[in-house]
């Protein structure tokens, strides 16, 4: 696609409406869902979503306006409206937010990929998921399977009115699969991989990495088993995380209050604000030294990689927390600027209708030295958990409390029983201080969240914490249950 | 784009269609929203959107597509897309027939056209009274204002033709004055109600009220929970009046209909005709949607059904489909709690020692089948002594059973539309006997 004579239109609409700065956006989604439930298709679904955003400039405000209507009048109508927010939010405006970004690209990006999705048949592919869904059903008292595939692919051209010219062709895969076992008046849910299904940023590959089939049946087992485990105890105790309960405990506990348009207040009223203030730049502890986390939008099967953002700037990777001290945000031009830093390019739009806005991104907390099942030597009492079940912080992030499909009792250094509702909670600093192990690069995942909601109005941004499991010293387990 | 218009775009993919058989549903929205911080405008949007949905049936088998093309060659393209899913997918021995005539009546007053209508300078205009409200009270708000409005048009092959049109316009605000904050909102289908100062007066009232917060001991309160903080905790029962949770197991009311699960003083009611809700008439299969009462005084009574549960379950099909085929099953719209007698205040004057909660932020499902949510307080959380509000509380975090809060709960006579981050609901403020906090905050 090139909308390259009706980006010049829109952009040379606005500068004649008064912009000083201008962008547009063009993009074409396309968006592929197949689900099966019960043995039924449930969903199968092709959408394509074709329009444009445009950002326009004016005496320190932004105004946003977006379309689908690609005709000269639609573009001059949707230019116009623009600015005329822009000049309305303007002319009541007690601080100036905006300023014109200054620099520009001229370049190309595509997403690596193995395999095509186009390449595989439908009946291929909808005969995957209904085979894993089947081999779910282990028992009766699995009362719903579900087995799931989204293909996403986004052609998206940036054009803005200083120069640039970016074209992108991204492309997202995931798959999962979900057994929900009821047995009188306890429900038990295990779902694979991880709890959203594996989300990256590839082709087909991505799915078949999933291994849906392979461990459909185990699942279902698992599901069954959880009715009649015990309990998860309660108290204070050591605890190991699985890769993509790290992942969760990362994307809520780090990469949310590190979003400087929190921490600036741009996100008050809804999403909440943030601990990690400015002032605690270069000097707050925290983590323990093995805990880094650094945003790198560049890292190859990044749920969120991509070449630029959506306000035009070129991918890079920077620190968000070396060695546990932070020394970083997640920001945006007008965000970074504030703080005397350059943007390290974490700003994301849904789609073409939605502002530009600063996004988690690929936010990955570095490997360690253990092979993870030496995690568990040295902890005497303790539960190993796995699978996100039930996530909730306050508004500045830091008391939180998580919960897990499922979990395994740890005694004297060893795996021992399945317990069923774990959960634990914290303080954000107090919990990532007392990590003293990540596992190593061996089983160091990429986890996408295809569902992170922020802003308003509401989107739902792509995201991905690169994790392996880790370990937590004295944590306060079944928060959950107690009292 | 106008009711008219839309439906001609409807015939028109209909009869371009190469299915056997065809829905079309075609959503317009057009909606405006300006975003403040530090009383100043840091965002501030249009999005206008048309999508075309279209689902092509072949004997047993179903495909959906969609576009926001609105050009024959493009509508063309997205139909064909449509059958060759159908003809690719497996039969669906559950897939209802399509729907053919019926007549649906929208409420008066969904739709409003000085609504539609409202430009960036009536959202600005709003904005300014806030801020000076803010100012006024020496204190910085955070928010938006929004206006928008919606379209749905849902045509069969087989003759129907259902429209629904509406409109919604909003305000809210969080007040923030050095160590507290508040909340307030509106919203309305009428954007000539909107009152930025009035909104923005209780907010800072709030903030005001807060200062200072001290931090009380966790355990069991009694507390009085706003409009805004009940309606976000009761959203989370919604997935549990669905037909498809309750005979999977996953909802409380799998133990079973006609059972007491809440207090005698708790009826919970789906009326897409309530004058605080104004929704569509029709649902996405083109069935009517009728009045559902969920809970009738504490007993568990009916769920809300899609054409395929109404035949397994052997009931009248209540008209609460998603667009089809769907892994959701059907879903209650909008939950409305029966308003009790006392006023708020009588409530709060009538509770010796007790918190009142402005708002809840992140409550999350713990326990789906025991109802077990957790979640944390913000805004405007205070603690009342002898009747009194004595000052503001520090944030908590609560981990306590949606049902326990329903058979322990006195609903106060003033009911509010409340926005919510997850779902719309009409209650009252309501006050509750032993509501449990886990853990508490610094501020």
């Amino acid at each position: 696609m090139t909308y390259e004579s009706a980006a010049q239109r829109a952009l040379d609409t606005a500068a004649a409406r008064g912009a000083q700065y201008a962008d547009v956006r063009f993009e074409r989604d396309r968006s592929e869902n197949i689900e099966v439930r019960n043995g039924r298709v449930a969903t199968l679904s092709d959408d394509e979503s074709i329009g444009y955003g445009i950002r326009a400039f004016y005496e320190g405000a932004w105004g946003f306006a977006a379309s689908p209507d690609t005709s000269d009048r639609g573009i001059d109508q949707t230019a116009a409206r623009a600015v005329e927010i822009a000049k309305a939010g303007s002319a009541i405006a007690r601080e100036r937010f905006g300023e014109a970004p200054s620099e520009a690209y001229v370049d190309r990006y595509a997403t690596p990929m193995e395999e095509d999705p186009r390449s595989v048949p439908l009946a291929e592919r909808v005969g995957l998921l209904l085979d894993a869904e089947r081999l779910l059903h282990v028992a009766p008292r699995i009362r719903v399977g579900r087995a799931w595939m989204d293909l996403w692919r986004k052609e998206s051209e940036f054009y803005s009115s200083i120069g640039s010219r970016i074209a992108q062709e991204t492309a997202q895969s995931g798959s999962g699969i979900e057994a929900l076992a009821v047995d009188g008046g306890d429900a038990q849910d295990r779902t694979w991989p991880g709890d959203n299904g594996l989300y990256q940023g590839g082709g087909y590959e991505i799915i078949r990495k999933a291994a849906l089939r392979e461990n459909a049946q185990r699942i279902g087992e698992e599901a069954v088993a959880l009715l009649s485990a015990p309990q998860c105890p309660q108290g204070t105790m050591d605890v190991v995380l699985g890769g993509s309960q790290v992942s969760l405990q990362i994307h809520e506990s780090c990469g949310h209050p590190a979003e400087l348009d929190r921490v600036m207040g741009w996100e008050a009223n809804f999403s909440g604000t943030s601990f990690l203030e400015i002032d605690q730049l270069d000097r707050l502890q925290y983590g323990s030294p093995l805990v880094t986390i650094v945003v790198d939008n560049t890292l190859p099967l990044g749920f969120a990689t991509c070449g630029y953002d959506d306000e035009g700037a070129k991918s890079v990777r920077s620190d968000i927390i070396r060695e546990g001290v932070l020394r970083g945000y997640l920001m945006s031009r007008d965000t970074a600027r504030r703080i005397g830093r350059a943007t390290n390019a974490c700003v994301r739009a849904e789609s073409w209708m939605h502002v530009p806005m600063i996004r988690m991104c690929n936010l990955n907390l570095l490997p360690g030295a253990t092979p993870f099942e030496q995690l568990f030597e040295g902890i005497k009492h303790g539960i190993y958990m796995e699978s996100n079940r039930s996530w909730s912080i306050d508004d500045r992030r830091l008391n939180f409390q998580f919960g897990c499909q499922i979990g395994w009792e740890i005694v004297d250094g060893k795996r021992t029983r399945m317990v069923k509702n774990p959960t634990y909670g914290g303080m954000t600093p107090r919990f990532w201080n007392s990590c003293d192990a990540v596992a190593d690069a061996n089983s160091w995942e990429a986890w996408g969240t295809p569902n992170c909601g922020k802003g308003e109005p509401m989107q739902t941004g792509r995201t991905s914490q690169c994790a392996a499991p880790a370990r937590f010293r004295d944590i306060e387990v079944g928060v959950g249950y107690a009292g | 784009m106008q009711v008219s218009e839309r439906e001609a775009l409807a015939r028109r993919v209909l009869n371009l269609s190469p299915a056997p058989a065809t829905e079309v549903c075609v959503f317009d929205d057009d909606s405006a929203l300006t975003r403040f911080t530090h009383n100043s405008i840091h965002q501030n949007v249009a999005q206008r959107n048309l999508t075309v949905r279209i689902r092509a049936v072949d004997g047993k088998r179903q495909g959906v597509a969609s576009c926001d093309a609105l050009d024959e060659p493009g509508l063309r393209r997205t139909a064909e897309r449509a059958l060759e899913i159908a003809r690719l997918s497996p039969e669906d021995a559950e897939m209802s027939p399509l729907a053919g005539g019926g007549t649906f009546t929208t409420p008066q007053g969904a739709f409003v056209s000085a609504t539609a209508q409202a430009g960036a300078q009536r959202r600005a205009d709003v904005t300014e009274t806030i801020f000076a409200q803010m100012e006024g009270h020496n204190q910085w708000g955070a928010g938006f204002v929004t206006t928008a409005s919606s379209g749905v048009t849902l045509a069969t092959s087989a003759g129907l033709l259902a429209s629904y049109d509406a409109t919604d316009a909003g305000i809210n605000v969080k007040a923030n004055a050095g160590n507290s904050t508040g909340f307030a909102e509106q919203h309305v289908r009428d954007q000539r109600a909107l009152d930025g100062r009035a909104v923005a007066g209780r907010a800072a009232e709030k903030a005001r009220l807060g200062s200072d917060p001290q931090a009380v001991d966790v355990g069991d309160w009694t507390v009085i929970i706003e409009p805004a903080a009940f309606g976000e905790l009761l959203s989370y029962l919604a997935q549990h009046f669905s037909a498809q949770s309750y005979v999977d197991g996953s909802s409380f009311l799998s133990d079973g209909l006609d059972r007491t699960y809440a207090g005698d003083n708790v009826t919970i009611r789906d009326d897409y005709a309530h004058p605080e809700v104004l929704g569509m008439p029709f649902d996405f299969e083109g069935s009517l949607t009728r009045p559902v009462t969920l809970i009738d005084r504490g007993v568990g009574r009916h769920v809300v059904t899609d054409a395929y549960y109404a035949a397994r379950l052997g009931v009248a099909n209540t008209g609460h489909a998603l667009p089809a085929p769907n892994a959701y099953g059907p879903q209650p719209r909008t939950l409305i709690l029966e308003p009790g007698t006392k006023s708020r205040e009588e409530l709060i004057a009538q509770t010796k020692r007790g918190l009142l909660i402005t708002r809840f932020w992140y409550i999350r499902p713990v326990d789906q089948r025991q109802t077990i949510v957790t979640g944390m307080t913000r805004d405007g959380t205070f603690l009342i002594e002898n009747g009194r509000i004595a000052g503001g509380v520090r944030n908590m975090r609560f981990n306590q059973s949606i049902l326990g809060v329903l058979r322990a709960c006195e609903p106060a006579r003033e009911l509010m539309r409340t926005g919510g981050y997850a779902y719309q609901c009409v209650v009252p403020a309501v006050k509750v006997e032993r509501f449990h906090f886990s853990s508490g905050t610094e501020f």
